[in-house]
């Protein structure tokens, strides 16, 4: 059980690197939160915050209600799962799982009980006499979580536990940890770099950038609801296309996006939004699914050029589309058959546009959420 | 038209194969003399430890002793016991045969013991004070840091012979020439340094986030330090610990300079002093010598197998 609130959070290393800044997030109890974003950002910065194993420069961070900034680590009711693992090379699996209880002076009986128990339910007790050089990647990752685990601790810390692991295991791994959480009934917070795992297990994601916040949401209110271009850059695959323009009012209230040879009237709940913003330059997001073949439909406005390229991926494919210079990229259905340098034209589905300031890059239509 | 191989065919195997026998003969050989030549001394000085001093001095020398005797360790053992050795005692001796002890040839084994006691001093305090230092440094980002590394290795950069007189003006200040405390504290100052660098090599070497694990699993930094990186590092542990056994145990400098009695002198000085006596009894000499191989040799072998490990482990990654 524990609530952790960060209040105006600053984090400068020693060196003077200011490497989290102002951070402010109220983490509720139980959820499962991910902190998003590129490497380099902060987000190992505030996990480690958490765990206590880094200072808090300046500002509060508070579990429940307790002021925790000088609580060192093994005061703090945490347990981390670590991108490297960082098992105990010297000690067995037994040993690595048990330690923490060990350490928390917790009986022989009772360490023993909650090892086997972890190590049944993560399927790795015929593992438990061998020591880590003797595990393959995913047995080491199974380990780490088991360690965590015994502890039953307040806070479950993860910083990028899959990223060792290969691609279909991570996968299966996703799904394990969301009925870890599940099971546990703790607060998760989980540091990765990648938006799948960050969509697929967070309640809340925190995408942050150069130590700043860039937007709290549910994984809805990121992926559909950017707040700025940063966000709707970094998720998303292939990456938003973006158009630079203006607004331009037209008659009835109506609003639409123009450039040279696009105009595209917007919705009436985008056109409300933005009333009295006519004239102003801002940069048009279209994410690379929100298109279709054919021309436009109700609702749909249209988009024209030369094909540039054709990428299969498995499931649809990458298309590549050279718009009067600008290299653009869609994902369509795969069924679709087109020829390099073949002209085509794509309907936009003009209800899941962005639109962003072009100076700060703040979305104008979503700010509000 | 069938192809024929030339008849002047080099045969590339049988090259390699010679070239192989050769190599391999360059480096026995090579290693036999190397072998001989820092054996061979130290094969005297065990060999005529266990000669009468007039088969030590035959010509040419007896590298197998003929008449093999344990006199000289009897001498060793029991010296002091009879009258005291003085000139006129002396001289009641058959100067042939050479059966003089040292005047000084009581004083062998509670040196002995000084050494003794001095190099296990100094290696638990070594360990004791480098262990946590090396911890600190590699592991904790505190002020400073880089510079008291860089402090500590210039203090290595000055030859001990021009620290003496510095060292010597303190300890005689600290009221604490002839004592083993002087010995215990200037030879700290020189080893010290080497163990806080061989260690933190080895630990930063071993990731952060064990450290961080190790913290966050219950461990204080003390706990971290000894449940998890003592146990990872034993090797560079026992290089510490031969290292500074040997520097101790071997130290004549400093030694000669703070120490005037049987109160402090160490082993090196006493068997110094026997080659500047009334004459030199080379059978008695080299017996006391042999006495003070052992320990090291002990020492060595009892941590043979970490030897090379922990020499090579700051130098390579991991
Ligand atoms: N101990 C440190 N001293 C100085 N700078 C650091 C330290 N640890 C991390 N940094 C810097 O802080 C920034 C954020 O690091 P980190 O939180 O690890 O990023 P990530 O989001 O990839 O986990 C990086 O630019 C990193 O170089
Ligand atoms: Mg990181």
């Amino acid at each position: 059980m524990a609530r952790i609130r960060f209040t105006n959070v600053n984090k400068k290393y020693a060196n003077g690197f200011h490497a989290v800044r102002d951070l402010n997030l109220d983490i509720e109890d139980r959820e499962f939160i991910v902190l998003l974003g590129p490497s380099g950002c902060g987000k190992s910065t505030t996990l480690n915050m958490i765990a206590g194993l880094e200072e808090v420069s300046d500002g509060d961070l508070i579990f429940d209600e307790q002021v925790v900034n000088y609580v060192p680590p093994h005061k703090r009711d945490v347990a981390m799962v670590f991108q490297s693992y960082a098992l105990y090379p010297h000690k067995t699996v037994y040993d690595n799982i048990g330690f923490g209880l060990k350490m928390r002076n917790a009986s022989k009986e009772e360490i023993d009980e909650r090892v086997q128990d972890a190590a049944k339910k993560l399927e790795i007790s015929h593992l438990l006499d061998r020591r880590p050089s003797q595990l393959s990647g995913g047995q080491r990752q199974r380990v780490a979580l088991g360690r965590a685990m015994v502890r039953d601790p307040s806070v479950f810390l993860m910083d990028e536990p899959l990223s060792n692991l290969d691609a279909a295991l991570r996968i299966s791994m996703r799904a394990e940890i969301k009925e870890l959480h599940r099971a546990m009934e703790t607060t998760f917070v989980y540091v990765t770099h990648d938006q799948a795992e960050a969509l697929t297990l967070a309640d809340r994601i925190v995408v942050m950038n150069d130590g700043v916040v860039q937007q709290i949401g549910t994984p809805d209110d990121i992926y559909e609801r950017p707040a700025n271009t940063f966000v709707a850059s970094f998720l998303g695959s292939p990456p938003i296309n973006y158009f630079d323009g203006v607004l331009e009012a037209g008659p009835d209230d109506e609003m639409a996006f123009v450039r040279d040879g696009l105009r595209l009237v917007l919705p009436a709940d985008h056109a409300a939004r933005l009333k009295g913003q006519e004239g102003r330059a801002v940069r048009l997001g279209i994410r690379a699914e929100d298109v279709a073949e054919g021309t436009a439909e109700p609702g749909y406005n249209a988009l024209s050029g030369t094909v540039n390229s054709v990428l299969p991926v498995g499931s649809d494919q990458y298309l590549g589309m050279d718009f009067g210079g600008e290299e653009l990229f869609f994902r369509v259905g795969k069924d679709l058959r087109h020829a390099f340098g073949e002209s085509i034209t794509l309907a936009v589905d003009l209800n899941r546009l962005h639109v962003f300031d072009r100076e700060t890059g703040q979305s104008l239509i979503w700010n509000a959420a | 038209m069938p192809i024929t191989p030339p008849v002047d065919t080099i045969d590339y195997r049988r090259r390699q194969k010679i070239g192989r026998i050769v190599q391999r003969l360059v480096i026995v050989v090579s290693a036999i003399v190397l072998a001989a030549y820092i054996l061979a001394p130290v094969s005297w000085l065990v060999s005529s430890a266990f000669q009468t001093e007039t088969e030590i001095v035959s010509i040419p020398p007896h590298w197998i002793p003929e008449e093999p005797t344990l006199r000289n360790f009897e001498a060793i053992f029991s010296a002091g016991n009879d009258e005291p050795v003085t000139y006129e005692t002396r001289s009641g001796a058959d100067p042939a045969a050479g059966d003089f002890i040292p005047s000084t040839a009581e004083n062998l084994l509670p040196s002995m013991a000084n050494s003794l006691i001095v190099s296990i001093l100094v290696v638990i305090l070594n360990l004791l004070v480098g262990v946590p230092a090396a911890y600190a440094i590699a592991k904790i980002r505190f002020w400073g840091r880089n510079a008291s590394v860089y402090f500590i290795l210039i203090t290595r950069v000055i030859p001990d012979i021009a620290l003496v007189v510095p060292f010597f003006l303190v300890i005689r200040k600290l009221g604490m020439l002839d004592t083993l405390g002087s010995l215990v504290i200037t030879y700290l100052a020189i080893t010290v340094p080497f163990t806080v660098f061989i260690l933190i090599q080895y630990f930063e070497g071993l990731p952060d986030e064990l450290d961080k694990a190790a913290r966050v699993d219950g461990c204080s930094r003390l706990q971290a330090l000894i449940k998890v990186f003592l146990p990872l590092s034993l090797p560079s542990l026992v290089a510490v610990v031969l290292f500074t056994f040997l520097t101790s145990w071997n130290e004549f400098l400093l030694a000669l300079m703070f120490t005037q009695t049987s109160a402090s002198q160490t082993l090196p000085i006493l068997l110094a002093s026997f080659t500047s006596d009334f004459t030199v009894s080379f059978s008695f000499l080299n017996a006391a010598g042999v006495l003070a191989v052992v320990p090291p040799v002990i020492v060595a072998i009892v941590f043979e197998r970490y030897i090379v490990s922990g020499l090579t482990a700051g130098a390579v990654k991991g």
